[in-house]
């Protein structure tokens, strides 16, 4: 059964190191299962090579008191007072698909980056890390499931 | 009366979508009754260590154990790529399903909090809400307005059917309905971000190198002390990560627990905005209290029962304001009418006013006072105005005062007649406040401020006399009251005295018609009643009804008077002529400054004559046994010695205390009530100056007698009867 898709399209902040103008634009697609349940908050991020967050390229869900039970994400960004600048939007439906393009600097790329999505629902469980993949040249376009919420998940690179 | 402009506007705009809040609201209280009544049971003293050990024993790849409010414990769990969430018996670990929280009940908290509309709708809730505490406590000031004081709220509410249904519902879930509507903001600030829940930011904590290996989750100290009915949420710590830590969360607050040594690396309180967060969670949605959660359920229901209710109300109120045939434009009239009424009885009057002037060739305009403006054109001005409670101003002239102090006087003659209740202490206040603002401003008057008391037909005629006289020309005024709706009641039986001066008198008994609750509810039929409230009676050639102390109360099941035949009285000679299974037409009119609510305290009683009757319905109806006393002065006991058999088997049964009569007219009798009272002076003193109430009833010159004779004993211990009414402790009720 084809279910209706709903397309976020965000211009997520640029994330790029000092120094390295050189940047690429990356689409991330995540879209969500049919868990039956209110939307979902997601965050997306990125971890260095020593799992040190590195930066969130988006927050999906509007509601700081929600916040807490995306609890990776939570913890990690929690020093970065700029976490939730110009990268939140409204949180995802069942079945619906967040696309997310932010600007990245070429040197993260095969850098041992890791892409993170926290996810949460509502009066259900909590999901750090639903997904965790590389951010790798070779790893783009690929599709790949999550644990509890993301039915799959996908980077392009541009 | 801001009040009830509150009450009345929030109730009818914002109670229509309070509708949808109040029913989606009591659906939802069935869900923490369902969840508990499906849960297993928790047993004592069951640790969360052990339960997370018998739980990882039965349930691979468990990730998260949560207890819900309701004690269901639900377990997380991602195994072989698959994400489980399964329902789990404390007792024993084992998984009893699958758990899935209720769509349809989602779909009632979605449109109970955001109507489905998301933030704007949740906006529009959080409104609701704040107009719902509104309405609540402009409900609480009405009702205890209405009973007569704070102090009175617990006292019976009277009136219609729609009325009490209104008012005793109303006291019963009004601070369910507060509470819900406080609760509701303190959730929404939080969803808002208005407060910050989160204590402080979550401690940097991480396992230690795993030189021992991992530590089984029953030899965690913490979690080994921390029993099962405390615990919130165990997030097991993840296999990929070797620093993970394990992580609890309690009503108390969070910690942080090594995987590897089992320390306790951190310790977070919760905050107190999280506290009461929590709180305010509990109490508003029932949720691990599946007893409130039944209340709060109730509540819902009665909100569309206190819109329609309260609708009705309004309409019926509206309905009263009287239609007024000739009102000139003011700019046109030689004469201005204003009034100030509370419940629309005063423009009965008014009316009357209006039709005479206009039959005597005056160009009339009526209005309600707060429009007072006196133009070029008018000569004479009448301000019509009742006093509401303790002398306060009806709600739609509530600034009329302020309005006449700024009004520059005219020529024109403006006259003042007050209409109020003896029995209140502010008799006519707000009618003598106008009266002296007008004079400070220096308009003149026509005739001096005058007082109507209880709407009295003859009183009115009388101060149309006096105008006319006045003004010059007859002036007829001819006020019919508003007769209420009437019943019918059936003559069951009457008791014949022969009456001390020459009157002779009876005590009638009609049956209370029992009637179905509809008829009941939409004011058809008789309403409830209480001694001392006041019978109306309608003779049968249309003359005004007369009113006459009731000595029974509806709880007794019928309808008791006691009438003395006045020479040329119309209504009661119509009374005296009914024999057994006779039926009249008659209404009940609320007496509430007199009647007795439930009491322990002692209740001093003093009657003289047929006054007796109410006092004689307070002792009937003292289930309670409380202590009254009764001074009661008759003529000749051979004549008119009402209830003398009633009373000494009251007195058997100890609903009455103490009986003392007087016998006026027979040698040695002990002449009149009062000089019994200065008799007993040293136990008067002892009981009022106790705490007791005093309740006296007859002519107005025998009461007058009687506070005289009470002001003279309680002056040595400083009171005084008119303390006492201040009080609410002293009333009359006085023909």
């Amino acid at each position: 059964m084809k279910k209706p898709v709903l397309t976020t399209l965000a211009a997520a902040g640029a994330l790029a190191l000092p120094a390295l103008a050189q940047s690429r634009e990356v689409t991330l697609s995540t879209q969500l299962k049919n868990y039956g349940g209110d939307g979902a908050y997601l965050a997306v991020y990125l971890t260095d090579a020593k799992g040190a967050y590195a930066g969130t390229l988006w927050v999906a869900g509007g509601k700081a008191k929600y916040y807490k039970h995306l609890a990776d994400w939570n913890r990690l960004s929690a020093g970065d007072a700029k976490r939730l600048q110009g990268v939140t939007g409204a949180s995802v439906g069942a079945g619906r698909t967040l696309k997310v393009t932010a600007d990245l600097a070429d040197a993260l790329i095969d850098a041992g980056y890791e892409i993170h999505v926290d996810a949460a629902v509502e009066d259900m469980r909590d999901s750090p890390s639903d997904i965790r993949v590389p951010l790798t040249a070779a790893g783009a376009g690929k599709a790949q499931a999550g644990k509890a919420y993301i039915q799959s998940f996908s980077y392009q690179l541009k | 009366m801001l009040w009830r402009t509150i009450h009345r506007w929030l109730g009818l705009v914002a109670g229509t979508v309070a509708l949808v809040l109040g029913l989606t609201g009591a659906v939802l209280s069935l869900d923490p009754v369902l969840s508990r009544w499906q849960a297993a049971p928790t047993p004592n003293g069951l640790s969360v260590a052990q339960l997370a050990e018998r739980v990882a024993a039965s349930t691979p790849g468990v990730e998260e154990i949560r207890r819900l409010p309701s004690g269901e414990v639900v377990v997380y769990a991602f195994d072989n790529g698959q994400a489980r969430a399964s329902r789990v018996d404390p007792a024993s670990g084992q998984v009893l399903g699958a758990y899935q929280p209720s769509a349809t009940m989602r779909w009632f908290k979605n449109l109970h909090r955001s109507f489905l509309l998301g933030d704007a709708g949740r906006l529009a809730a959080a409104g609701i809400a704040l107009a719902m505490g509104l309405i609540s406590v402009s409900g609480l000031v009405l009702l205890a307005r209405r009973l007569g004081g704070w102090r009175q709220l617990g006292g019976r509410v009277r009136g219609t059917g729609v009325q009490r249904l209104h008012g005793v519902t109303g006291r019963l879930v009004l601070a369910v309905l507060l509470l819900t509507s406080i609760t509701a903001l303190t959730l929404s600030a939080a969803t808002f971000g208005l407060v910050t829940l989160d204590a402080a930011p979550e401690p940097e904590v991480a396992s230690s190198a795993a030189t021992t290996g991992e530590r089984p989750v029953a030899q965690l100290p913490l979690l080994r002390e921390l029993p099962l009915r405390d615990l919130r949420k165990l997030n097991f710590p993840s296999i990929d990560d070797p620093a993970d830590t394990w992580q609890v969360t309690t009503a108390q607050g969070q910690g942080w627990i090594d995987r590897h040594s089992g320390q306790t690396l951190a310790w977070q309180p919760a905050s107190t905005a999280q506290r009461i967060n929590d709180w305010a969670q509990l109490l508003h949605t029932g949720e691990g209290a599946w007893v409130w959660a039944p209340v709060l359920g109730l509540a819902g229901l009665c909100i569309p029962m206190f819109w329609v209710t309260g609708g009705m109300l309004w309409w019926q109120a509206r309905r009263q304001r009287p239609h007024l045939a000739s009102n000139s434009a003011p700019a046109q009239a030689d004469t201005l009418i204003f009034v100030a009424s509370e419940n629309g009885s005063t423009w009965g009057f008014a009316q009357a006013l209006h039709a005479a002037l206009v039959q005597g060739g005056h160009r009339v305009h009526t209005a309600g006072l707060e429009g007072f403006a006196v133009p070029a054109s008018a000569r004479q001005v009448f301000v019509l105005a009742a006093t509401y409670g303790d002398g306060q101003a009806p709600a739609h002239a509530a600034h009329a005062l302020k309005r006449i102090a700024r009004t520059p006087a005219t020529p024109a003659r403006v006259t003042v007649l007050g209409f109020g209740d003896r029995q209140f202490g502010a008799f006519c206040a707000y009618a003598e406040a106008l009266d002296a603002a007008l004079r400070e401003r220096g308009w003149t008057t026509l005739v001096p401020l005058a007082r109507i008391h209880q709407q009295s037909a003859q009183e009115f005629v009388r101060w149309g006399e006096q105008v006319g006289q006045a003004l010059g020309e007859p002036l007829a005024l001819r006020y019919r009251p508003r007769i209420p709706r009437t019943s019918e009641l059936e003559l069951v039986s009457r008791q014949d005295y022969p009456g001390g001066a020459g009157e002779p008198a009876a005590i009638l008994r009609f049956k209370w018609p029992q009637v179905g609750w509809l008829a009941r509810i939409t004011g058809r039929a008789l309403p409830r009643f209480a001694a001392g409230d006041l019978l109306g009676v309608l003779p049968p050639d249309g003359a005004a009804p007369r009113l006459y102390s009731l000595a029974s109360s509806s709880r007794d099941g019928f309808v008791e008077i006691c009438v003395r035949r006045r020479a040329g009285g119309v209504c009661s000679g119509y009374l005296h002529g009914l024999q057994p299974g006779a039926r009249i037409q008659a209404f009940i009119r609320p007496n509430p400054a007199f009647t007795l609510g439930a009491t322990r305290r002692p209740v001093m009683l003093i009657g003289a004559g047929t006054g007796v009757a109410p006092l004689a319905g307070f002792i009937r109806g003292n289930a309670g046994r409380a202590p009254m006393h009764l001074y009661y002065g008759v003529r000749d006991p051979a004549l008119d010695y009402f209830f003398e058999a009633d009373l000494q088997r009251w007195l058997d049964e100890q609903r009455l205390a103490s009986l003392n009569t007087t016998f006026s007219r027979t040698p040695q009798g002990g002449g009149y009530v009062q000089d019994a009272l200065k008799r007993d002076a040293a136990r008067l003193r002892k009981l009022i100056s106790g705490g007791a109430i005093v309740r006296v009833c007859g002519s107005q010159a025998m009461a007058r007698g009687v506070a005289q004779a009470l002001d003279a004993i309680l002056g040595t211990v400083g009171l005084s009867v008119q303390q006492l009414k201040a009080h609410r402790r002293y009333a009359e009720d006085t023909f």
